[in-house]
């Protein structure tokens, strides 16, 4: 299982704005492993999306990239890529599906041809073969009466249709890794949660790793294996699914719990966390979210806090977990959440 | 569609017996009279207001326009005699025509190709000089650039013809630049600017990821979706290319109706101003009846109803 087929090392992206350099990257690294699905969570503005437009070679004009950053997939650096040597990456070993299906997909392209459009490209298919391929896989993504659909052009699919459309596209050329950035945020929940599954499924059948984009904890759960949390442009804690959800280290983390909505609203508050994310383009010294942190230590406006152990799979970077930091517990509505969920989960085994 | 352009036909037929009305009854109320030679006798006057109709009431004028509009025939020239105003036009409109035509395809096709490199080369030194261009194109007047044309191409190094038709295609080439810049002045704009938001889409953004090519993307995806939108532009360029014409004719000595316009309103022939009138709105709403129908053949999303 835990067997990387992507690494990525000390990133940092910056951004040239006319106010100065926006540090949206400070210094990510993390492993995703064959097979996983890797939830990446972390409010507004925390650099979830520069993260994978990193990984895809697509980001803004105005970023930059210092040389000691890398991401190593199948033997190389991806940032060492030339632009055409990436075009044979994307869509084809690292695809993404985007946000919102009414404005990805080409309003004046037949639907069966923008799926068909990859195969075209990295598999050398011919036009004909490729649609004859477009076809197996809107039906593999649950298109009813595919052959029917398949001129269809976008304006006449719901966006629940569109966005499998959108999936059938990813997997088009049968890529290592899926990267969906927020896939369902523009969707209704019952339609979020049929795209979901259907990105489990599709999962199990290719076995590839997917990387997952959200600021809802919500879907988290049922979807990943790891899940690392983002902050300020950095990872703050990172771990398995179980391991984030009953026993979280960083007090941010405990927020984001905080502030995930449960079916039963009696249990847990529905509550942002207090305050405001950091100006990227002045990231304060230490610990970058102490301004917001209730359990901040004198150490945390001094300096930053390194990553501490607290199982093989299981880091955080929070001065609590120095030895000589005071004993915490995390606050009483999480504890809430933990004894609701344990019950829930009793009830269903 | 068949039953919406047979629609849009029976409303263009409403629309031209509006114009035959008010250009009819404005007629009335220009000054003067067609035949104001001093030496006519009153009997002879008399005589030739007979000869034209122009001795009965109004109303019956009007009736007798109308009726005999519906039959193709738009009255006689008073100014040359007993030329039926039907074949006159008849003469000169396909000249008028060919112009306009390939003034509208040389300024739409110039104007996609700087319009897209100016998307491409945003904010760059090659946007910036197209952009000045295009400015330019879009503020002076064809007919200026019709008569700065005759002086360098005609006088200063004499290339090309500057007047007359029919006899060389070399006699066309100045009076289409002329008019043709305006149109690809403004198509280039339009072109720019649906350019730029189609490269900024999301769309696009998804075509990347799939690793096409900037070129490819462009061919595949942008073009086609900055370009439907510029049909909607065709209307509005054959109408500024109507009363465009009616100077250039004049300037490149070109026997079409925008000349015989000009020349039939000093001599107040009333037959001649309305029979060109009426071809002219004809003429501009056939051209938006066109795009309207090839938008809905090419634009996916456009159903005709
Ligand atoms: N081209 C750019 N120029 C300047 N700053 C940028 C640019 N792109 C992103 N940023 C900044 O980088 C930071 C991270 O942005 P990012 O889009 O990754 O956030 P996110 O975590 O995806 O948030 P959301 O949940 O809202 O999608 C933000 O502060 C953003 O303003
Ligand atoms: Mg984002």
């Amino acid at each position: 299982m835990s067997n990387p087929i992507l690494k990525v090392e000390n990133l940092h992206v910056n951004f040239n704005t006319y106010a100065g350099t926006v540090q949206a990257i400070r210094d990510v690294s993390f492993d995703l492993n064959e097979g996983e699905t890797l939830a990446i969570v972390g409010e507004s503005g925390s650099g979830k999306s520069v993260t994978t437009k990193t990984l895809m070679g697509l980001n803004a004009k105005n970023a930059s990239i210092p040389d000691n950053s890398r991401l190593l997939f199948k033997d190389r650096n991806l940032l060492d890529l030339k632009e055409s040597e990436w075009q044979s990456v994307r869509g084809n070993e690292i695809a993404m599906i985007f946000q919102d299906p009414m404005t990805s997909l080409d309003p004046t392209m037949k639907i069966g041809m923008q799926i068909a459009e990859p195969l075209i490209k990295h598999r050398q298919m011919k036009k004909e073969d490729a649609l004859a391929r477009a076809l197996e896989l809107m039906k593999g993504v649950g298109i009813p009466n595919a052959e029917g659909h398949i001129n269809d052009y976008p304006h006449q699919w719901s966006g629940g249709m569109r966005q499998r459309a959108v999936v059938a596209i990813a997997l088009a050329a049968d890529p290592e890794i899926l990267i969906a950035d927020e896939p369902t945020t523009a969707l209704d929940v019952t339609i979020q949660a049929q795209i979901l599954n259907l990105m489990k499924d599709l999962q199990k059948e290719t076995g590839s790793s997917i990387i997952f984009i959200t600021h809802d904890l919500g879907v988290v759960a049922g979807m990943a294996n790891r899940v690392a949390v983002m902050y300020a442009g950095k990872i703050v804690e990172y771990g398995t699914v179980d391991e984030i959800f009953f026993n979280p280290q960083h007090p941010y983390t405990w927020g984001l719990l905080n502030s995930m909505p449960t079916t039963d609203t009696q249990v847990g508050s529905l509550e942002a966390i207090p305050g405001t994310p950091p100006d990227l383009l002045m990231p304060p010294k230490g610990d970058a979210f102490a301004s917001r942190n209730v359990y901040a230590l004198a150490i945390d406006s001094k300096e930053e806090p390194p990553f501490f152990r607290v199982s093989d799979t299981h880091y955080a970077a929070t001065w609590l977990l120095d030895e000589r930091a005071p004993k915490v517990t995390p606050p009483l509505q999480i504890q809430k959440r933990w004894a609701r969920w344990q019950e829930i989960q009793g009830q269903e085994a | 569609m068949w039953k919406y352009i047979l629609k849009r036909l029976l409303l263009l037929i409403f629309t031209l017996f509006l114009v035959i009305t008010v250009t009819f009854f404005l007629m009335q109320i220009m000054p003067g009279t067609p035949f104001n030679n001093p030496k006519l006798t009153p009997e002879a006057l008399a005589q030739l207001k007979t000869t034209y109709g122009l001795d009965l009431p109004l109303w019956q004028q009007y009736l007798n326009y109308l009726i005999g509009a519906a039959h193709g025939d738009f009255g006689t020239s008073f100014q040359y005699q007993n030329q039926p105003v039907s074949m006159l036009i008849g003469q000169r409109l396909p000249v008028s025509a060919q112009l306009g035509a390939q003034a509208l395809v040389v300024g739409v096709i110039a104007g996609l190709f700087m319009g897209a490199a100016s998307a491409r080369n945003k904010n760059n030194k090659i946007d910036g000089t197209l952009g000045v261009i295009s400015t330019l194109g879009i503020s002076i007047p064809s007919f200026i650039l019709g008569i700065v044309l005759v002086y360098v191409f005609g006088f200063k190094w004499p290339l090309f013809p500057v007047s007359g038709w029919g006899d060389s295609f070399s006699q066309t080439i100045l009076p289409t630049i002329a008019l043709a810049v305006s149109p690809a002045a403004v198509t280039t704009r339009f072109v720019r600017s649906e350019m730029i938001e189609s490269l900024g889409s999301d769309y696009v953004q998804l075509a990347k990821a799939k690793g096409l090519s900037a070129k490819e993307i462009v061919n595949q995806h942008a073009y086609r979706n900055s370009m439907i939108p510029v049909l909607t532009l065709i209307g509005p360029m054959a109408a500024g290319l109507l009363t465009g014409s009616t100077l250039i004719e004049q300037i490149f000595s070109i026997p079409g109706i925008g000349q015989q316009f000009v020349l039939s309103i000093p001599s107040k022939d009333f037959p001649v101003i309305m029979g060109t009138t009426i071809v002219y709105s004809a003429m501009l709403m056939v051209m938006i009846l066109i795009t309207d129908i090839l938008t809905a053949i090419i634009d996916p999303r456009v159903r005709l109803q």
